[in-house]
């Protein structure tokens, strides 16, 4: 293995953030071909973790933009700040610039309010992670508009003119594949799929992320969790619950798991009316199989 | 990076592109660069890099892993893929066209109910099953389809517009203009939620079994497709043809009389799973979240279930919303056991009647989205 996707593997795992070799990889040829990368996965398995911890890793800022229906430029990439030119131009009622000169004035940097996309662009220290996160949540104007800004990460705001990045952000997206995206996105972007971990790994990042739990008792939570996944639930739960639920156990000083405490907790991973009726009549197996 | 190497990726490229993976070249211009900066001893490397540009979605992993396995360890392999082409199975029945003449001859013949065995015996215009519908009837339900058209046109989506006169103050253009009068805000401009641009598809059966309600659904059809909305059409029996062009006519008939003549010498036969992996073949990049796919079928499919669902799963990821509509449900007795259905029912997002005008009034909010 290449010794900077190992570097990259170590960087990741002193911010806590369990990472495989698939991963690693991914996140070294985004870096190095300047390509951002697109992750999909199930809700809940650590897409949007990655950025955070790489962010943390790399030591620079993380800027996130988070996607819904409509989002558009104004929220994504800049909008004037109107309050401010209002009172800009209040203030200048009395001075003799030309209409142009005012124009200028208003319409300069100062004015500018940098949404995510243009304060990744913009930012002068050094590249910024920038995570889009839930693009499968935008529409598709939005993807179109995103595609242009990530073909050349320069942007053009007609009253100022052309802003090119000082340093390439490292772009992460994620879906939850709630739609299909397009292709011309997909194929701008290195693909990478994350998947439910499997007992061993998901027992590492228990380990990991709630340090004081016991060491069987979270070997029974993962357990029990893995056997979860395998019912036909509408919510599938994810990573996040399985940490969830293992603090919730550390705070409530479980000892151990039994068929009481976990029909007490059971909220903390299923978060639906008829998952739980489900899961409680499997109960007594799943607490004597595993 | 060496000649061979180069020639060897390229090669890699073209048998996924054999194994149906779309492989763009600059993506194997990628994958050259990307062997230059990884370690290519460590073929796990190798394999995850290759991954992660050359494929764009993980339905695309086990097709990749598969050829990556046979390539890179036997290296240049010469084998090359046999597509089986099939052919359909030519039924002497009566046939599509048949029925569709018929429609129009019927129509033309004045205000004859179509009497039809099993039909309901309610007798409210609401409630009466389309099958014992006289001809002014059909026209109700045209209009019916209108109306709901011209309602779902005006509800108002997240986006904004610039207008002339409205409730809120579009300020970036405000501004703009103030600068004329010195800074001082005299004419104000305004912005309004643009309508919502919700798109129908609807794929109607005209198959044999079909035969009475085809008649009222593709009336139906007709009255959506001759609005303002954003409309596509299609029926399909053991194939599928667009009828968007053919319905954009002045009269129900003249529409009818270019229909059949499109899709003369189909059978009665129905190949729902077929005819709807043709649709995702050709039209499939034109649905978005913002399409309301409606399927007009009973569901009776002499193809294999399996075909129905992979094609509905990718129609359902794509859509907006799937709807299917079928007559039977309308009646107490029948359940939805048929194979066809059985595969169908965990890829739709509304399964609702669609046997007489109240049933149709009903759909109206499952046509928001």
């Amino acid at each position: 293995m290449r010794e900077e996707i190992k570097q990259i593997q170590r960087l990741l795992e002193e911010q806590i953030y369990i990472a495989d070799a698939a991963i690693a990889t991914a996140l070294y040829l985004s870096m190095v071909l300047g390509k951002p990368l697109l992750i999909e996965g199930p809700a809940g398995v650590g897409k949007t973790e990655i950025a955070k911890a790489l962010a943390n890793a790399l030591q620079t800022r993380l800027i996130r933009l988070q996607c819904y229906e409509g989002l558009d430029a104004t929220t994504a990439l800049y909008e004037w700040n109107y309050p401010k030119q209002l009172l800009h131009l209040k203030l200048e009622e009395s001075s003799t610039a030309s209409e142009t000169e005012k124009e200028a004035m208003i319409f300069s940097e100062a004015f500018l309010l940098k949404r995510p996309l243009l304060q990744a662009i913009t930012e002068h220290e050094r590249a910024p992670v920038l995570l889009i996160d839930e693009i499968d949540r935008s529409d598709e104007e939005f993807e179109a508009f995103l595609l242009e800004v990530l073909s050349d990460y320069q942007v053009t705001i007609p009253e100022i003119g052309s802003i090119k990045a000082t340093h390439r952000p490292h772009v992460v997206l994620t879906s939850n594949r709630s739609r299909d995206l397009s292709d011309a996105l997909r194929r701008r972007c290195l693909y990478h799929w994350i998947d439910y971990p499997s007992l061993e790994k998901e027992l590492e990042i228990v380990r990991a992320k709630v340090p004081a739990i016991e060491a069987s008792l979270a070997r029974r939570v993962t357990e029990v969790m893995q056997a979860t996944r395998s019912m036909s639930l509408s919510k599938i739960p994810g990573v996040a619950e399985t940490l969830d639920w293992a603090n919730a156990l550390v705070a409530l000083k479980a000892p151990e798991l039994n068929e009481e405490i976990v029909a007490e907790t059971l909220g903390c991973f299923l978060k639906d009316e008829s998952d739980v009726a489900a899961f409680k009549a499997e109960l007594p197996r799943i607490c004597t199989d595993v | 990076m060496s000649d061979e190497e180069v020639e060897k990726v390229v090669l890699f490229c073209r048998e996924l592109r054999a194994h149906g993976l779309s492989v763009t070249p600059a993506e194997a211009v990628t994958a050259t660069t990307a062997l230059q900066v990884i370690d290519t001893t460590d073929s796990y490397e190798v394999f995850v890099s290759l991954r992660s540009i050359l494929t764009t979605s993980v339905d695309d992993f086990p097709i990749f892993e598969e050829v990556f396995k046979r390539f890179w360890n036997s290296s240049l392999s010469t084998r090359t893929t046999v597509r089986i082409q099939g052919t359909l199975p030519r039924q002497t029945s009566k046939g599509l066209a048949f029925f569709l003449e018929n429609w129009g001859s019927s129509f033309s013949a004045g205000a004859q109910p179509i009497k039809v065995p099993g039909a309901s015996d309610t007798e409210s215009a609401t409630a009466k099953d389309f099958s014992e519908f006289t001809n002014e009837e059909l026209e109700e339900v045209s209009r019916l389809a209108r109306r709901m058209v011209r309602r779902l046109a005006r509800k108002p989506s997240r986006r904004w517009r610039p207008v002339k006169r409205g409730h809120r103050v579009n300020l970036r253009r405000s501004l703009r203009l103030s600068l004329k009068t010195g800074g001082e805000l005299i004419d104000l401009m305004y912005k309004e939620r643009r309508p919502k641009r919700t798109k129908l598809v609807v794929l109607c059966d005209v198959s044999g079994s079909m035969d009475i309600y085809s008649r009222l659904l593709l009336q139906f059809v007709y009255g959506l497709q001759n609005s303002f909305a954003k409309v596509e059409s299609f029926v399909f029996a053991t194939s599928l043809a667009r009828i968007t062009g053919d319905l954009k006519n002045k009269t129900y008939k003249r529409a009818l009389d270019r229909l059949s003549a499109n899709v003369r010498g189909w059978s009665g036969g129905t190949r729902i799973g077929a005819s709807l992996a043709m649709f995702n073949e050709l039209w499939l990049r034109r649905i978005d979240k913002r399409t309301v796919v409606i399927i007009l079928s009973d569901g009776w499919d002499t193809g294999e279930p399996e075909k129905l669902a992979a094609a509905l799963s990718l129609l359902n990821r794509r859509a907006g919303r799937l709807i299917w509509l079928n007559p039977l449900l309308g009646s107490a007795d029948y359940a939805p056991v048929t194979r066809g259905m059985q595969a169908a029912l965990p890829f739709i997002n509304v399964f609702a009647p669609a046997h007489d005008l109240a049933s149709l009034r009903a759909l109206e909010p499952h046509l928001v989205l």
